[in-house]
């Protein structure tokens, strides 16, 4: 029997001629990963000094370190979290990078996602390296193992198949396909496995599109989601990889513990209602709910293609008065783009407030929600309390009904705009 | 394993399933720090007798897919800080499921366990055995076992002491 690229890619890790699902490993991660952030690195850091007795990582090449939240900074307590991490990094030679975007985009950009490679970071969407055949997993606290051992302890995780037929339908989403799979498998469909996405519908999404999918794996309870790549996603990554690794693929006969298939020319736009990210419905019956605010942003949206379908729903129109419009594209590389090809000037022009690149939208620690106030938002989450709150409510949704419903201040059905 | 039984009353059931740990504290108090503060807010919407009720080794049981969401860390610090030992679910969210074993809670995977048992029956789940036992009805239930890693750390008391006993690797 096979073996899936999962299997490949940690028995490569491990040091070992083959693993199976099921088998408990050491592996050597390829790379490291984290942001800083209260309560995760400046107790990493503190810990590996002051717990085990080591001022400095071994091989410091295999780590690296982003500012992405609390980006700009509010408070000088902030600034001096980043300052520990900027010293931190400068004694340990890891590189940082820092305002850079959200680091899982800005992973991708700078050769994290090695096909082939194993990544593990604290944070769950660090799965959308995955896009690339990159293996990334969240491993919460335990991270701290890949700070101060080579190797972290792994069971080999189960692969679900989600296989993607036919092409999505106008003003339908990588975001939509996403929060379909939960809808028809379940938010447990892929407890401690991995979703392994393929089939010939996933010629038709974009690279930024598989990233939107493979970023929210979490929610279906997966430890992460992997594509095997195309010769399009090993365009991209090939050049800018941090590390000569073959590439690996699933074989034919790999094992998996379940197979489901997708006709993406069935979807349409969803919406995922509060306060979970399993409450997914059909958009179209939430049409006309009042909304405050919208963000189009986060590690899972605020790529080029999302931006640019809001700039062509809002072209010439005008963002509703009162309405609070965030667009904050995800990494610098993109914002840069999106002003090159017009537009950041058209969504300026429509009445949207455009930042630079942060996580902070996200979880509320800006454009933060008082009391009863509607988001609908493209941030990863939607329980109570996420963007400000616990009164206040994120309603999950596509770029492009972002845009439509920031036109109407009203949850609104894109299709009509384009 | 060496790990402890363990044994005490089923203090509480979540019957739903995908259940946000983060309620049992409420989304609001979610940053306090205070163990004493927290302690007094947890459960209170579940039942507002909970703290005065529940003893030192008890343990609580949920649903299919327990901690789904964004699962924070104080509300299970505050059931500690009440004497809640464990969870026994019916199935766990990972990223839970990591969360507390790292702080050395242990958790329990029982597919079956929200039809075995009624609020306050004594139980005991027998870790060398692979059984939850229903002390009060007399019935027991297999359940699944744990990766030898995640009980490595639970018996060391959590990721720390875990690392330190092999900083080796």
């Amino acid at each position: 029997m096979g073996h899936t690229i999962t299997e490949k890619i940690l028995a490569r890790a491990a040091g070992l001629p083959s693993v199976r699902a099921g088998d408990e490993i050491m592996a050597k991660p390829d790379f490291v990963l984290a942001y800083d952030f209260p309560g995760y690195t400046d107790v990493y850091f503190k810990q590996m000094k002051e717990e085990f007795g080591i001022d400095k990582v071994a091989e410091p090449e295999r780590y690296g370190i982003f500012i992405d939240h609390m980006v700009p900074v509010a408070t000088p307590k902030e600034e001096e979290l980043h300052e520990g991490t900027r010293k931190w990094c400068a004694e340990n030679g890891v590189e940082l990078f820092e305002r850079r975007g959200i680091g899982h985009q800005v992973a991708a950009e700078v050769g994290f996602a090695t096909p082939g490679a194993f990544v593990v970071h604290f944070d769950g969407h660090i799965s959308q390296l995955g896009t690339y055949g990159t293996l990334g997993i969240g491993m919460r606290r335990n991270v701290l193992e890949a700070f101060v051992r080579e190797k972290v302890s792994i069971k080999v995780p189960e692969t679900v198949r989600v296989n993607l037929t036919g092409t999505l339908r106008p003003g339908v989403m990588a975001r939509d396909v996403f929060h379909h799979i939960v809808r028809v498998l379940g938010p447990a469909s892929c407890r401690f496995q991995v979703m392994e996405l393929g089939g010939d519908g996933l010629e038709g999404l974009t690279t930024e599109g598989i990233q939107s999918i493979t970023c929210l794996a979490m929610f279906t309870g997966a430890l992460t989601a992997i594509v095997n790549p195309d010769q399009k996603r090993l365009d991209y990554a090939l050049p800018r990889a941090r590390k000569k690794l073959e590439p690996v693929y699933s074989d034919p006969d790999a094992n998996y513990a379940a197979v489901h298939e997708i006709d993406l020319s069935e979807l349409e736009p969803i919406v995922v209602v509060p306060p979970t990210p399993a409450n997914t419905r059909n958009l179209s019956d939430y049409a006309g709910l009042e909304v405050q605010t919208g963000y189009l942003g986060s590690c899972a949206s605020g790529r080029l293609e999302d931006i640019e379908i809001a700039a062509k729903i809002l072209e010439g129109r005008r963002v509703k008065t009162g309405f609070s419009l965030h667009v904050i594209p995800t990494s610098q590389e993109i914002m840069a783009e999106a002003a090159r090809r017009g537009y950041i000037s058209t969504l300026v022009e429509a009445g949207a407030f455009v930042s630079s690149p942060s996580c902070d939208y996200c979880f509320g620690r800006i454009a933060t929600m008082t009391e009863n106030q509607r988001a609908v938002s493209t941030g990863t989450l939607n329980v109570k309390g996420r963007m400000g709150s616990p009164d206040s409510e994120i309603y999950l949704c596509n770029a492009a009904a972002v845009a439509a419903s920031a036109i109407e201040g009203r949850i609104t059905d894109p299709r009509k705009y384009l | 394993m060496g790990l402890q039984n363990l044994k005490g009353r089923v203090a509480f059931i979540f019957e739903e399933d995908d259940f946000d740990v983060d309620q049992i504290v409420g989304v609001k108090n979610i940053k306090i720090q205070d163990l004493d503060e927290l302690a007094g807010l947890a459960m209170k919407s579940y039942d507002p007798d909970f703290a005065s009720q529940v003893r030192k080794g008890d343990v609580i049981v949920g649903g299919w897919n327990f901690g789904y969401g964004h699962p924070h860390y104080p509300p299970m610090k505050a059931l500690r800080h009440l004497g809640v030992a464990g969870v026994i679910a019916e199935s766990f969210s990972p990223g839970y499921w990591r969360g507390e074993i790292s702080m050395g809670f242990p958790q329990c995977s029982c597919p079956g366990i929200r039809a075995a048992v009624n609020r306050w029956d004594e139980i005991e789940v027998d870790w060398q055995a692979g059984v939850v036992r229903n002390l009060t009805q007399g019935t027991e239930i297999a359940f699944e076992p744990m990766a030898q890693s995640d009980a490595l750390m639970l018996e060391a008391g959590g990721l720390l002491p875990y690392l330190k006993m092999n900083p080796a690797g």
